[in-house]
C-alpha cells in the first residue's frame, strides 16, 4: 500500500539552480528506504518536501492519496513524523516530557492529555528501548540515547511514515547499530521509514530499498545489491571506494559493504 | 538528578505563584500606606481599611484621607497591571524569538508608542495654542481630553508599528522571525531619529511641548484614572486569554519553527497570536505609563532560571512577577523618596541596567567558549 507519492518534484532556494529537480519518489508500507548521496545532493531538502515542511515549486506530493498541502498541521503530524539530526530543546525537560511532545498533534484546547496519550508515550519509549530512562533529563543522556529519544518522540506521533535525517552523525559504532536497529523496526506494523544517511554500510544492512541522489536528481533506486555497486557508486562518489561482501546476522545472505579507500 | 529536579521545578512554579500573589496583595496595601506629594503616610491597618472601603467593605477613613488613599490604590493597581502586561509581553516575545534577551521594544512597540504620544502632544499642543483666543471653549475640552488622547494615540502608534514591522518581515504568507528582528532594528532607528528631531525642534521652539514629551517618555504611574486602568487591563486581558493557545506551541518553537511545524503546530497562526497578544499588552502598558524598560526582560529571565522554561507556567508567572516587580519598585521609590520620587522609567533603568549587565557578563563566559 502506497503511503506517500511524490511526482516531478522540484525545489530551489535561489532562482538559479534547483536543489531538488524533477524527483519521483514513493514509499510503500513496510519499506525502510535509505536515501544516499554526496553532500549537497538535495537529500535533506527532499526529506522536508516529503514531510510537507517545504512546498515544492513544481510537482505534487500526495499523502494517503490526498495532496499533502491540504492537510492541517495536526492532521499531517498524525501521518508523518520527522526525526531531526540533533536534539535541541528546552533544557529542563525529562525524556518522557520530550517524547510526550509527539502527542501535540492529538491534543486540543479542551482535551489536554489523556490515557491514550500516556500509553502512546510508554509504547514509544519501549520501542526505542528507553523504558528505564523516562524520568532522566535530556542533558544527562549519551549521544545514542539522545538519538533514540528523538526517534521515540516521532513514534509517539503514531505516524505511518517516519522521516529520519542523518541519525548516526557523531555516534560511535555501537550506538550507530543500536539507533539503526530501532529505526529499521519502523518498517513494520503498516509503517514505513525514509532515512537520509551518509553511511553506506548501515544502509546496506538495514535498508529494504536504497535511493541514490546526485545534484538534485535520483540517479539509482533499488535493492542494496542494485545500488551498492562500483559502476553505480563511482560516478557519484568518485573512484576512491573499495567493495566487498559480508554475511549479515539473521539475513541468511551476503550484503555488500563499501569503504572509502584510495585507489 | 532527572526526576527530582523536574518535580522540584513544578513545585517551584506553584510555590512561586503563591508567593507572588501574596507579595502582590501586600504590596498593594504598602503602596496605599506611602505617598508622594500628599506627604503623610498611613498605618498598615488604616491602609487596609481604606482599600476595603474602596470596595465597599467597612467604614474606611474620613473623606479626605480616603480620597488620598483611593488615589494611591489606583496608582498601585496601575503599576501592577502595567508590570504584568510588560512581563507577559516580554515572555511571549522571548518565546517567539527563542532569545532570552528579546523584548517588546525589538519590534517597535516602544518607539511606535513614543511616536503616537508625540503626535498626540503636538496636535493637542497645537489645538491649545490655536484655539486659545477664540473663546469657543475648545481649549478646556482639549485639556480635559488631552491625557487620554495621548494614551489612545500612543496605543495606536505602538500597535501600528508592531504590525508594520510584522508585515515588512512577511513574504508569501510567511513571517520570518530573523527578518522581524532586523526590520525592527531598522524601524526603531528611523523612529528614534524622528523622535529626536522633534525633541530638538521643540526644545528650541515650543518649550512646554518638549516638557510634556519628556514627561511622557520617562513614564508615570501617578494620577491614575479608571479610564487609564481600563486601557492597561484591556491589553493585559487580551494577552492573558492568548496563553492557552500558545503555551505548548512556544515550547515546541524552542526547537525551531520547522520542528514545531513537523510536530503539528500551525506556526503562522501561533506567530500571529503571539505578536498580537504581546503587542497589545505592551502597547497598552507603554501608552499609559510611558517607556518603562527592563520589566519584560528581567522578570521572565529570572523566572526561567527558578521555575523552569515551560511556557504553561512561565507565561502566567511572568505576568504575576512583572506586577510584583514594578509595583515593588514603585512602592520603594515612593516610600524612600516621597515627594521627590523619581519617574518609574528612571527607577527601572537604574535598577534594570546593572541587572542586565550582570546577565551579559554571565553570558559572556558561555559566548567566549564558542
Amino acid at each position: 500500500m502506497v503511503i506517500l507519492q511524490a511526482a516531478g518534484v522540484s525545489f530551489s532556494y535561489t532562482e538559479s539552480q534547483d536543489v531538488v529537480s524533477k524527483v519521483d519518489f514513493s514509499v510503500t508500507a513496510g519499506e525502510v528506504v535509505c536515501v544516499l548521496g554526496p553532500n549537497g545532493a538535495g537529500k535533506s531538502t527532499l526529506l522536508r518536501i516529503l514531510g510537507g515542511l517545504l512546498k515544492p515549486h513544481a510537482g505534487s506530493v500526495e499523502l494517503s492519496g490526498k495532496p499533502i498541502a491540504r492537510f492541517t498541521a495536526k492532521a499531517r503530524a498524525q501521518e508523518v513524523a520527522l526525526v531531526p539530526q540533533a536534539l535541541f530543546s528546552l533544557p529542563d525537560l525529562s525524556v518522557r516530557d520530550f517524547v510526550g511532545q509527539g502527542r501535540y498533534a492529538y491534543r486540543t484546547l479542551f482535551r489536554p492529555e489523556d490515557e491514550a496519550d500516556r500509553e502512546a508515550v510508554e509504547r514509544a519509549l519501549s520501542e526505542a528501548d528507553l523504558q528505564t530512562l523516562g524520568a532522566r533529563s535530556l542533558d544527562s543522556l549519551s549521544g545514542g540515547q539522545r538519538q533514540r529519544t528523538l526517534v521515540a518522540r516521532a513514534l509517539a506521533q503514531e505516524p505511518r511514515l517516519v522521516l529520519v535525517d542523518e541519525p548516526t552523525n557523531s555516534l560511535d559504532p555501537r550506538h550507530q547499530i543500536q539507533v539503526f536497529r530501532v529505526i529499521a523496526g519502523l518498517g513494520c506494523a503498516g509503517r514505513a521509514a525514509v532515512i537520509v544517511t551518509h553511511d553506506l554500510n548501515l544502509a546496506s544492512q538495514f535498508a529494504s530499498r536504497i535511493v541514490l541522489m546526485d545534484a538534485g536528481r535520483i540517479v539509482a533506486s533499488g535493492s542494496v545489491h542494485d545500488v551498492l555497486r562500483p559502476d553505480v557508486l563511482r560516478p557519484v562518489y568518485g573512484a576512491d571506494l573499495a567493495f566487498g561482501q559480508m554475511r549479515v546476522d539473521g539475513w541468511g545472505e551476503d550484503r555488500p559493504f563499501v569503504l572509502p579507500w584510495q585507489q | 538528578m532527572g526526576e527530582s529536579s523536574h518535580r522540584s521545578r513544578s513545585a517551584n512554579g506553584r510555590a512561586a505563584a503563591l508567593l507572588l500573589v501574596v507579595a502582590l496583595l501586600m504590596l498593594l496595601v504598602f503602596r496605599v500606606q506611602v505617598g508622594s506629594a500628599e506627604g503623610y503616610s498611613l498605618s498598615f491597618k488604616s491602609a487596609l481599611a481604606a482599600v476595603g472601603s474602596y470596595f465597599g467593605w467597612g467604614e474606611g477613613l474620613g473623606a479626605s484621607p480616603q480620597l488620598i488613599a483611593s488615589g494611591r490604590f489606583l496608582d498601585g493597581v496601575t503599576a501592577a497591571l502595567v508590570g504584568a502586561a510588560l512581563g507577559l509581553s516580554g515572555a511571549l516575545f522571548q518565546g517567539l524569538f527563542r532569545n532570552d534577551l528579546a523584548s517588546p521594544g525589538l519590534i517597535g512597540v516602544t518607539s511606535g508608542a513614543a511616536l503616537g504620544a508625540m503626535l498626540g502632544i503636538l496636535v493637542i499642543g497645537g489645538m491649545v495654542d490655536g484655539f486659545a483666543g477664540d473663546g469657543l471653549g475648545v481649549m478646556p475640552a482639549a485639556l480635559r481630553e488631552g491625557p487620554l488622547a495621548v494614551v489612545g494615540l500612543s496605543f495606536i502608534g505602538a500597535l501600528g508599528c508592531a504590525f508594520f514591522v510584522t508585515i515588512l518581515a512577511s513574504r508569501g504568507g510567511k513571517i520570518s522571525v530573523p527578518t522581524l528582528l532586523l526590520v525592527g532594528v531598522a524601524i526603531n532607528a528611523c523612529l528614534g531619529g524622528v523622535l529626536a528631531a522633534a525633541q530638538d525642534v521643540l526644545l528650541r521652539e515650543e518649550w512646554h511641548l518638549a516638557q510634556a514629551l519628556f514627561s511622557w517618555l520617562f513614564g508615570s504611574l501617578t494620577d491614575s484614572t479608571p479610564d487609564r486602568i481600563a486601557v492597561v487591563a484591556g491589553g493585559l486581558a487580551l494577552a492573558l486569554i492568548a496563553i492557552p493557545f500558545v503555551a505548548q506551541e512556544l515550547d515546541l518553537f524552542a526547537e525551531g519553527e520547522e520542528m514545531a511545524q513537523s510536530l503539528g503546530v500551525a506556526t503562522l497562526r501561533t506567530k500571529l497570536i503571539v505578536i498580537t497578544a504581546a503587542s497589545m499588552a505592551a502597547a497598552a502598558a507603554v501608552a499609559v505609563a510611558g517607556q518603562i524598560a527592563f520589566v519584560g526582560l528581567v522578570v521572565p529571565h529570572v523566572l526561567r532560571l527558578t521555575t523552569g522554561t515551560r511556557h504553561r507556567t512561565l507565561l502566567p508567572l511572568s505576568a504575576l512577577g512583572g506586577a510584583v516587580f514594578l509595583l515593588g519598585a514603585e512602592t520603594l521609590n515612593v516610600a524612600f523618596l516621597g515627594a521627590n520620587a523619581l519617574r518609574p522609567g528612571i527607577v527601572l533603568s537604574l535598577v534594570g541596567g546593572p541587572f542586565f549587565l550582570t546577565l551579559l557578563l554571565r553570558r559572556r563566559r558561555e559566548v567566549s567558549s564558542w
